[in-house]
């Protein structure tokens, strides 16, 4: 019944029945409510189903990805990333622990099979010198060739300004790789 | 309409019947993530933390555990750490209470496996914990064994699992869930 009276004439700021002037009404649940109310239960399933498990919301906290990631900025991890494709080197994943709650964020530098070492902070694949730009921190880091396992990848941080004891690196098995970092 | 308010009472009735069952004869996963909650407020300890509430705190994490109880630490970037039996837990958690401040202590993604005989089970789960006043947090993934002992749920063991096979997490960059 209100909604017919509504809808008959010319949207105003004339008081309605229930208190609120009928523009602000249209403004809050549009002219046909019934409409505006399904597209929001739709609006808040998508969003509940996408964030739950497509693109996984992130908040970076530490300092060992810089300077790509920054500590304290939001990012999101697809989780559909690697449905096609295998992780490849270069990306950036989300790495569980127990779960999703916390996960490490790190970037792949060695793929299943590869044989990676540290010498003199440069770091090589099969004894080959991997190029890479994002390392703007030099380092000296060694560490002793190491062959991963076929679902084996190995990940490190890109801020190698620390010792290496102090930092976060190894070889998380493919399943613990959650998605690749959006942004 | 009187249809749909029966069928609506009749849910309703169905949910809070089986809400007072999961109350009244909570599952064994029920009990052990409650026991576990209970373990993460006991390792937990504030600076005020008198010398009394101390050695009571301490003893009380100490009850979670089996006579015969086995925790091993291995953080990456730290010592490791075995701790055999109650007594050593007991003064190994005192100790941890003298060294350090404040200590807040929060389990996360609690995955609890059930033996198929329902008298032991394992759970993996993350620890989260914080020094107040500190910026940063540590992670450790961690797997505890718990078995049903004189009808209480005791921990036997507790050991780290090594995500990344070395870890430390004060310098590495983690993300989290943005709530």
């Amino acid at each position: 019944m209100t909604n017919k009276a509504e809808n008959s004439g010319p949207p105003c700021s004339r008081p309605v029945a229930a208190g609120w002037p009928v523009w602000l009404r249209i403004a809050l649940i549009g002219r046909r409510p019934r409409r505006t109310l399904l597209r929001v239960v739709v609006l808040v399933v998508i969003s509940f189903v996408v964030f739950k498990f497509i693109l996984l919301p992130i908040r970076v906290t530490g300092t060992s990805m810089l300077p790509t990631y920054r500590d304290g900025a939001v990012n999101f991890a697809n989780c559909l990333a690697y449905l096609r494709h295998e992780p490849r080197r270069g990306d950036v994943v989300s790495i569980r622990l127990a779960g999703k709650h916390v996960m490490f964020m790190k970037r792949i530098i060695g793929l299943p099979g590869e044989t990676i070492a540290f010498v003199h902070g440069r770091v090589t694949i099969n004894g080959q010198i991997l190029a890479e730009p994002y390392v703007k921190f030099p380092c000296d880091w060694q560490r002793a060739p190491i062959k991963l396992g076929p679902d084996q990848y190995f990940v490190v941080g890109d801020n190698r300004s620390m010792p290496i004891e102090n930092h976060e690196l190894g070889e998380p098995h493919r399943n613990r790789i959650v998605g690749k970092i959006l942004l | 309409m009187k249809i749909i308010i029966r069928l609506v009472l009749s849910a309703a009735f169905i949910a809070l019947g089986f809400w007072l069952w999961t109350v009244f004869f909570p599952s064994p996963e029920q009990i052990i993530r409650k026991q576990l909650a209970n373990v993460a407020r006991a390792v937990s300890f504030t600076a005020n933390e008198g010398l009394l509430a101390r050695a009571h705190n301490a003893s009380k994490l100490a009850g979670y555990f089996s006579v015969d109880a086995q925790v091993s630490l291995d953080a990456p970037g730290h010592d490791s750490y075995t701790f055999n039996g109650r007594n050593e837990i007991m003064q190994a958690a005192a100790g941890a209470r003298s060294a350090a401040g404040a200590l807040a202590v929060e389990f996360l993604d609690v995955a609890v496996a059930l033996a198929a005989d329902k008298l032991s089970a394992t759970v993996d789960l993350t620890a989260k914990a914080k020094i107040p006043g500190e910026r940063d947090f540590y992670v450790q993934e961690v797997k505890f064994t718990l078995k049903k002992i004189d009808g209480d749920w005791l921990i036997v063991r507790v050991e780290t699992v090594k995500t990344l096979s070395r870890a430390r997490m004060d310098e590495a960059g983690c993300c989290r869930r943005s709530v």
